[in-house]
């Protein structure tokens, strides 16, 4: 059997053991991002729980939800708040 | 200009959402401009995940960003029903052509690229940071026997994959036959067991809600 090291560093740590709950699936963060980046843009902080523990969780998610951010910020004239998933 | 919209007013009057829906399903001449603005705004938003991702504005990018609007629109146009109005319809829209470009590009970026599914070590890393060594590396020793021990070889396959190689969810999932939903599942079935093993054995504390 070919094993290959993997050096297991803290980031991957992170990783490995970041919380997943609430469950939320990558097609119901597609079917909820539009609605979730407009709430943010509005001034909600935490509008949808299980989004943000998704896209914190998520890194294919996440550069997606990005950029929607940034371009649902631009159509509503408003600066593009920090986000805890980038 | 990001407020176009379809309707008999002019290009420069913001639209509502409502507008969209019906001028894209009746056909006329308002659907076919409904159709080239759309294009338009679904190219916009391919063009900038394209950027974001690091492919530099060269030919092959142009095409593959007008490719995934081409196709964000015919996926759209299919989905129109299941508009809801829970955002605004340029918003909804953007998504289609994000999900479509970053899959692109993610699938071009590794094409080449082999992804090694069998045989696998996870070793601490030699470089913790100063003042946590020990805890560190205890840790991920832990980690690294929860991950040998508490995994399926199938949970395994895809921690290793998608958490330590970091081959992208639905390059992944291609190559498996699989769709991202899935993958994201079991990835999730194997954080909650590591976790639970952490737990267990003092390495995570779940009121602090952190290892
Ligand atoms: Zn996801």
């Amino acid at each position: 059997m070919n094993m290959q090291d993997r050096p297991l560093g803290p980031d991957i740590l992170a990783r490995l053991t970041v919380n997943t709950e609430p469950w939320l699936s990558c097609d119901d963060c597609f079917r909820h991002v539009d609605e979730y980046v407009e709430r943010l843009l509005a001034g909600a902080t935490d509008p949808m729980p299980a989004m943000r523990v998704h896209l914190r969780a998520c890194p294919a998610c996440a550069e997606e939800a990005q950029t929607v951010l940034e371009l649902a910020a631009e159509d509503a004239g408003v600066a593009v708040p920090a986000v805890e998933w980038q | 200009m990001t407020t176009v919209g379809p309707g008999p007013a002019p290009v420069t009057t913001p639209v509502e959402q409502t507008d969209w829906v019906a001028a894209l399903s009746i056909p006329g001449p308002l659907q076919e401009r409904a159709l080239v603005e759309l294009h338009a705004l679904l190219l916009r938003a391919a063009r900038r995940q394209v950027q974001r991702m690091g492919l530099r504005a060269t030919h092959v990018a142009e095409e593959l960003a007008n490719q995934a609007a081409d196709e964000a629109l015919m996926t759209l146009l299919g989905k129109l029903h299941t508009f809801e109005g829970r955002s605004r319809f340029t918003t909804w829209a953007y998504k289609f052509a994000v999900l479509q470009a970053a899959t692109a590009v993610r699938t071009l970026a590794w094409q080449d690229r082999e992804i090694h599914l069998d045989g696998l070590d996870l070793v601490p890393d030699g470089r913790p940071g100063p003042g946590h060594y020990a805890e560190a590396v205890d840790l991920a020793q832990a980690l690294r026997a929860a991950v040998d021990t508490e995994l399926t070889s199938h949970q395994r396959r895809i921690v290793i994959a998608l958490l330590v190689d970091e081959v992208p969810i639905d390059v992944l999932a291609q190559r498996l036959g699989t769709n991202r939903n899935a993958l994201y599942k079991a990835l999730h079935d194997a954080r909650k067991r590591l976790r639970a093993h952490l737990r267990e054995t003092g390495f995570l504390d779940d009121q602090a809600g952190k290892p």
